[in-house]
């Protein structure tokens, strides 16, 4: 729900229930007021009766133009009120249409004789005063509730409104770019408090993301030059002509070693960059084609392993791929079908316009095949596997919404690669 | 030959400059951005090898700097960024080669040669070691005047030879010189050895001496027996 219907929904619910309060109490105080005025009259009227009876000991009863209202009737037991106040209703007698009364009750003894006296007034009038006052009440009223609530949600719609501003331009902001964050200078404090603190965040997020960056770099760069320094010495070293076997097994092992920092140091980074999408330039790709391309390209390897390779592709299986990172896709993909096959056996390519696989035969896997795409997941323990290249795969296929599959049927490992919606 | 190395650690420009010097070349080194500045305005090289990454510079500008200077100096970019940008740029701006470090010194200096021979003489030289006779423009090996036949990966392994004569080579440096850096070396080291066994059976067919020397956990030397 929206920050501005909330509001309105709120303050709709609570002067509406503001404005019944009030009308109903103001309904009732002119009631009040009212029925006190027409009392207090028929109080009147109740003296000038007595007054009446006293001096002439007599009633003359029922003047027709008075519509009932002064009613006597005498009564054998005098019931012990004083007086009592009544609303009554009474017949019209041309249109037969009740008319409400307000009726005083008392008794006075006339000749000596209890007689039973009504005094009645007619509230039609009255009635109709309620009425009006009570319609024009509810028109103010209302108008007042419409005309508030108009102005209060145009008042909080403009408030509101760097908000909303800031909101739309935070939206917009991108990592990625290297445009920073611009926000306006509102002039309500909160807000422009507001703005401040987010434009000092984003300024440290983008620093932040560009140290990384720059981190990646640099890592590279400071790791690989003393590993080149390393490999150059060795390779000094090893020219040496009275080398005993030992050093010489020694020397080959932290050249093994330099190398294989090397390779692991280059796989991270290629990681990192992926997940920082440090590749920008996606292009579409057809990835069986560039794998057909790559299995061409290790017919030697392929030969000297006695691998046979079986191509099926129907249709071209095309992706969106910085050029770079579809040539690391295949190239692991192959390295890892020619790695862990097996003498004479097989590598299969199957693509259709939807899906790509790659099958290859090979032993049974030692490992959980759920941690294959694992970081450091090595099925071989040889000194040149780093572990990284199945991971490198995965991290290329999540981050440009590729899905890959692994499944094995009968000793056939078969990776397959399908777009994602 | 006059060569140039600017590269900001010191021990890998001492390493590259020694085994440069032995092969023949004199052989200079620049350490930073406004040493190399002043050397090749100062003075005349047929190669610089420069790292990317200077303390107080980038190699790109003293590439562009040199080829407005002297266009046909070869350069070599050694790079620890193995980025696909960096090498477009620099063979835009006219780089021959690069190298990502860490590199095998032996490729390196395969690569100088290569790219002097192309600089120089348009390729049209021929290389000579005793008896054998190698001309690289038709990619012909002679063996006492006797055309020899090799294939691709042998040639390749014939002339990353003669260029590195007399020095011992790591299996490994041998298998990223033929496949690159894609290949699995455990496999490699095994293709390696039967491709060096070929060519050593057709160089002896041919009458030529035994060149090639294996060495016992490093890898394989050529020279003189």
């Amino acid at each position: 729900m929206k920050l501005l219907t909330k509001t309105n929904q709120i303050y709709l619910t609570f002067s509406l229930v503001i404005y019944l309060l009030t009308g109903l109490a103001f309904y009732q105080i002119i009631r009040l007021l009212i029925y006190d005025e027409v009392e207090s009259r028929l109080k009147v009227e109740r003296r000038d009766f007595e007054t009446y009876v006293r001096t002439h000991n007599a009633w003359t009863s029922a003047p027709y133009f008075v519509e009932n209202k002064i009613e006597v009737r005498p009564v054998s037991k005098r019931v012990p009120i004083a007086e009592a106040f009544k609303d009554t209703l009474i017949q019209n007698r041309y249109d037969n249409e009740l008319i409400p009364f307000r009726q005083l009750t008392f008794y006075e003894p006339i000749h000596g004789v209890v007689h039973r006296v009504s005094i009645r007034k007619s509230l039609i009038q009255t009635y109709r005063l309620i009425e009006v006052i009570s319609i024009a009440m509810v028109l103010f009223l209302g108008l007042l509730l419409l005309g508030m609530f108009w102005f209060q949600r145009k008042l909080s719609g403009r408030l509101w409104l760097p908000f909303y501003d800031t909101l739309s331009r935070i939206k917009q902001f991108d990592l990625n770019n290297d445009t920073s964050l611009l926000l306006s200078k509102p002039e309500i404090t909160e807000f422009n408090e507001l703005n401040d603190v987010l434009q000092k965040m984003a300024a440290k997020m983008q620093q932040d993301f560009r140290s990384l960056k720059e981190f990646t770099e640099n890592a590279s760069h400071e790791m690989q030059t003393p590993l080149a320094l390393i490999n150059a010495k060795v390779e000094q070293l090893i020219q040496t002509e009275q080398l005993t076997e030992t050093q010489t097994n020694w020397i080959e092992s932290i050249y093994q070693a330099s190398r294989r920092i090397s390779r692991l140091n280059q796989g991270l980074l290629l990681l990192a960059k992926i997940e920082n999408r440090q590749f920008s330039d996606t292009q579409s790709v057809d990835l069986s084609a560039l794998l057909t391309e790559k299995l061409t390209d290790m017919e030697e390897v392929l030969s000297f392993k006695q691998l046979s390779v079986e191509v099926q592709t129907t249709a071209p299986f095309d992706v969106q791929l910085p050029a770079s990172l579809a040539d690391s896709l295949v190239t692991n993909l192959v390295n890892n079908a020619i790695k862990h096959n097996q003498p004479n056996g097989r590598i299969e390519l199957t693509s259709t316009a939807d899906q790509l696989c790659l099958s290859n035969t090979g032993g049974q896997l030692t490992s959980d095949p759920e941690r294959l795409f694992e970081r450091f997941k090595k099925e071989s323990t040889g000194p040149d596997s780093v572990g990284l290249g199945l991971a490198i795969v995965r991290q290329i296929c999540d981050s440009y919404s590729l899905h890959i599959a692994y499944r094995e049927t009968g000793g056939i490992h078969e990776f397959c690669i399908s777009r994602i919606g | 030959m006059k060569v140039l190395v600017v590269e900001d650690e010191q021990g890998l420009a001492e390493s590259i400059t020694d085994y440069m010097v032995k092969d023949g070349y004199i052989c200079e080194t620049a350490a930073t951005f406004r040493d190399a500045e002043e050397k090749i305005h100062l003075y005349t090289y047929d190669c610089v090898i420069v790292d990317l990454t200077l303390p107080d510079g980038n190699g790109f500008q003293i590439i562009e700097m040199l080829k407005r200077l002297i266009a046909t100096t070869g350069v070599i970019i050694i790079s620890a960024r193995n980025a696909l940008e960096d090498k477009l740029k620099g063979l835009e701006i006219g780089s021959d080669d690069y190298l990502t470090k860490p590199f095998h010194l032996s490729e390196l200096n395969a690569r100088v040669k290569s790219l002097l021979r192309r600089r120089q003489f348009g390729g049209h030289t021929e290389i000579r070691f005793q008896e054998i006779v190698v001309v690289p423009q038709t990619r012909k090996v002679f063996v006492n005047g006797q055309l020899t036949m090799l294939s691709r990966k042998e040639y390749d392994l014939l002339l990353y030879f003669l260029s590195n004569v007399d020095v011992a080579l790591t299996k490994a440096s041998i298998a990223e010189h033929l496949w690159g850096d894609n290949i699995d070396s455990a496999d490699s080291f095994d293709m390696v050895y039967s491709h060096i066994k070929n060519l050593r059976r057709k160089l002896l067919e041919k009458g030529a001496a035994d060149y090639v020397q294996s060495i016992y956990g490093i890898g394989y030397k050529f020279s003189q027996p």
